[in-house]
């Protein structure tokens, strides 16, 4: 008996597993029986001690070196090291969809033994949900889209793993991703739970909130570490290309931003839960479709490495839960009315509509440029293709508004801001932006929309660092060190401080991101022995090829010499890897070097012996910021989600004290 | 009195406005920016999509063919053809889909115009929706609102004052009573 044997079984039993909890649970909930609950609970936790025994089963095949089992000898090969012999685990379409599974069932355990915390009558509808979308992955699983298939003869040697996969961002980057879009189950199946038990109170709230903002960071995560790995892998300078199976990574990230936002005005005003909702489900459906876009085939992209039949699967998938969910909605609107009225545009509330709006946008823009190839052969017969040309155009203006509002909004009040308040809170920030705006054009910056860009951003910047100023200053003055109140504050107001820093983030990343985009400097040279080329105040000089053979990779590399204004700064050493059987896809070995805030990126573009090499140089100004600025979004995302301690409840005994003026006490 | 010092920040950000914009029209009129043929060449270079790769644009592409592309792009600038003349001549040489910023005319029209069309659109639906919601809240003053709290006497604010110092001292032992006490 081989792993894959056992892979197999352990799938068949999972997918028997899942489909029993959906039924218990929902006759359980159903007729009110405790019992067939608390037993859907434990199937729960089966099916993810299946599906681990599964996937247990498919890394030891791997490290057996079994090539029986087709997967196996498709991914992998004996010259590859144990760690990217494991990582081929989900380097094709069948492994991923294990793990997606895998992943799920997971997470649904962690439910399982926190679901103390849910309200108990959603308990068993979530389950329910997420084991009905776990039975259609194993379904998948057990019969399209088996990774435990043997072939009828055994090759001597697997087909080893795509080059392009053989880096270390290669290792996380997929994972994160895929269990990014897998955790958009969890709020989908409290959004279904609630609608089909009509209870969406605060405490609902307070559960689905936490999962979406674990998705939230676990997607940032992927979209980092997957922008990081494009940076350092695929030699055309950039970061994020708009390429469609980057935007389909980015649709769900920003409805679960909108979400985020506007929940906030649920939980405090009671209004917009109907939008919610619909949120959280436009959220899981496109999760869904970005997992079936790259693997389907039916739009072009750098990062399709496996097409498939099981196109038409996920489509029908999506299809049912779009339909699925209208029904939900139309059967639960009557119930779903506001408890409060709107005051005033000038509100927080309003700010977060303008929120909703333009991520909205964005997403809908974006949406509708990856479509548009597909749009255009159906009606006109002709292919068109948009590229990022258009998404700048069409993305830049509303994200620029979209950091404008994140610094405006914060400064209002609920309900209703008067003109007054608003325009003491501004001060500070407009001043910034002042400052920014007069000095840069005086220090050579002509791009007028640089210029708008940098400035809104020192705006953003300035109302976020004046609020922690306001909290840190009230602190101080009760005796708290200036340090010590920092962090007392962060840690205290939590979602407020943690979602400041998200903030901060995403302005040092967009100041990152319009750095790169405007001011960035590419040239092209060929080069013989002890040349030298010139470029932005940088000077390269050629040294010669060196030839490297390792088993089943042969690579070539550049040595150069990196001058900054004269003055020595390294060896650089840019190459290519040939890997056995991919021979006419080689990977390169871009040279990054970071200095100050500048990154010199040198890419091989072709070599000659050992005396002559074609290369790329780009100098990509603020490009270290973009890394910065996500690690600061991950670390507020993770603040926020952080879990505060119990509240405790205050008798309300009234003795009547001295009060202290509103804005002490209001802090 | 009152009406002046709310004056005064707007005066102010007026005032930072104006020399923001002295600034910018003496810089960016004094010495209108030239774009360099290097910049001219990217700029063509990045709206045409690379025939042979996969979502890059000629002007990032590592390929030969890119850089062949490149080195024409700016042998046809410096013969003195426009950058849309130069687009347009890849057009028709390999055909529409080359172009990868969808031209303003024609069907590919409809890709720039639609997101533009929504977004304004739900611009104007979240106005509506909103002074509709205004109104509603003018109509009926519901739960937390002025009349009530106008109902309330000195000494229940004081009461309510001091529950919440009591609620926030538990919650932060900085505003812990004995400090107000001391004041």
């Amino acid at each position: 008996m081989y792993f894959s044997d056992l892979g197999l079984i352990a799938l068949v039993f999972a997918f028997g597993f899942a489909i029993y909890t959906m039924v218990v649970a929902v006759l359980g909930a159903r007729r009110n029986m405790p019992p067939l609950v608390a037993s859907a609970r434990r199937s729960v936790l089966i099916v993810a001690f299946f599906l681990l025994m599964a996937s247990v089963a498919l890394v030891a095949s791997f490290l057996t070196h079994d090539f029986g089992v087709s997967y196996v000898a498709q991914h992998s090969n004996l010259s590859m090291p144990w760690y990217y012999t494991t990582a081929a685990f989900n380097g094709g379409q069948e492994g991923s969809l294990l793990y997606w599974a895998l992943m799920l069932s997971l997470f649904s355990a962690v439910f399982v033994f926190t679901a103390k915390r849910a309200p108990a009558v959603l308990v068993p509808y979530v389950l329910a949900t997420l084991m009905g979308i776990e039975a259609f992955f194993l379904f998948m699983l057990t019969t399209v889209s088996n990774p435990f298939v043997r072939l009828p003869v055994a090759p001597p040697d697997g087909n080893g793993l795509n080059p392009l996969l053989m880096d270390p961002g290669m290792l996380i980057h997929p994972p994160l991703l895929l269990m990014g879009y897998m955790s958009f189950s969890l709020p989908f199946a409290f959004a279904v739970a609630a609608m089909l038990t009509g209870r969406l109170d605060s405490e609902w709230l307070r559960a689905i909130r936490r999962w979406m903002l674990a998705s939230w960071f676990i997607q940032t995560a992927g979209l980092l570490v997957g922008a990081w790995w494009a940076y350092h892998v695929l030699g055309w300078g950039g970061y994020w290309g708009w390429d469609p199976v980057e935007n389909a990574a980015l649709f769900p990230w920003l409805t679960a931003t909108a979400f985020l936002h506007s929940t906030m005005v649920q939980e405090r005003r009671g209004m917009l839960k109907v939008w919610n909702l619909g949120l959280v489900m436009a959220s899981f459906a496109l999760s869904i479709f970005g997992t079936f876009e790259v693997r389907s085939g039916i739009i072009t992209s750098v990062h399709s490495f496996a097409y498939s039949a099981i196109g038409g699967y996920f489509l029908a998938f999506l299809g049912i839960v779009i339909v699925f969910s209208i029904g939900l909605f139309l059967y639960r609107l009557p119930k779903l009315r506001p408890e409060h009225a709107f005051d005033s545009v000038l509100s927080r509330e309003g700010s977060f509509l303008l929120n909703n709006l333009l991520l909205l946008g964005v997403t809908f823009a974006t949406l509708w440029g990856t479509l548009f190839p597909l749009i255009s052969t159906a009606l006109s017969r002709q292919m068109m293709t948009v590229g990022p040309p258009f998404y700048d155009k069409v993305n830049g203006p509303i994200f620029l508004v979209l950091i404008l509002a994140m610094g405006v909004g914060p400064l209002l009040a609920w309900r209703r801001t008067s003109s007054h308040a608003l325009w003491r809170n501004l001060g500070v920030p407009v001043l910034a932006a002042a400052v920014c705006a007069a000095v840069l054009p005086l220090a050579g910056i002509r791009d007028i929309w640089v210029n708008i860009g940098f400035a809104v951003c020192s705006f953003t910047a300035g109302a976020i660092l004046y609020e922690f100023w306001r909290g840190v200053r009230v602190r101080h003055r009760h005796g708290e060190p200036y340090l010590l109140a920092l962090s007392t504050l962060i840690g205290r107001y939590r979602q407020r401080y943690g979602g400041y820093l998200v903030h901060l983030g995403l302005v040092l990343l967009a100041v990152g991101v319009i750095g790169s985009h405007f001011f960035q400097v590419q040239r092209d040279a060929v080069l013989k022995q002890g040349q030298a080329m010139q470029i932005a105040g940088y000077s390269l000089v050629f040294l010669g090829n060196i030839n490297t053979t390792s088993p089943g990779v042969e690579t070539v590399t550049a040595q150069l010499q990196l001058w900054q204004q004269g003055q020595f700064q390294r060896f650089i050493y840019p190459g290519r890897s040939f890997y056995q059987n991919f021979a006419n896809q080689p990977a390169s070995i871009i040279s990054i070097t970071t200095l100050g805030l500048t990154d010199v990126y040198v890419f091989l573009a072709n070599y000659n012996g050992a005396s002559e090499a074609t290369i790329r140089v780009f100098v990509n100004p603020l490009v270290p910021l973009v890394w910065d600025g996500g690690l600061l979004m991950l670390l507020g995302g993770a603040i926020c989600w952080w879990p505060g301690r119990r509240q405790r409840r205050v008798a309300p005994i009234v003795p009547a004290r001295v009060a202290r003026s509103p804005e002490e006490v209001a802090v | 009195m009152k009406q002046r010092r709310s004056l005064r920040p707007f005066l102010f950000v007026l005032a930072l406005v104006a020399v923001v914009v002295a600034i910018w029209s003496f810089v960016l009129l004094g010495a209108p920016p030239v774009k360099t043929l290097d910049a001219r060449v990217l700029d063509v270079a990045s709206q045409l999509k690379c025939p042979i790769c996969q979502g890059e644009s000629v002007a990032t592409s590592p390929s030969l063919l890119g850089q062949q592309m490149r080195a024409d792009i700016r042998q046809r600038l410096q013969s003195g053809q426009s950058e849309q003349e130069v687009i347009s001549y890849y057009a028709s040489r390999y055909g529409q889909q080359i172009v990868w910023s969808p031209q303003w005319q024609g069907f590919s029209l409809l890709a720039w115009v639609v997101p533009m069309v929504l977004l304004g659109g739900g611009a104007i639906l979240l106005f509506f929706i909103l002074r509709a919601w205004h109104r509603m809240s003018r109509a009926h003053p519901g739960g937390e609102d002025d009349p009530e709290l106008a109902k309330v006497d000195e000494a229940g604010l004081k009461r309510y004052r001091a529950q919440l110092e009591r609620e926030l001292a538990a919650d932060d032992p900085l505003f812990a009573p004995q400090r107000t006490e001391a004041g």
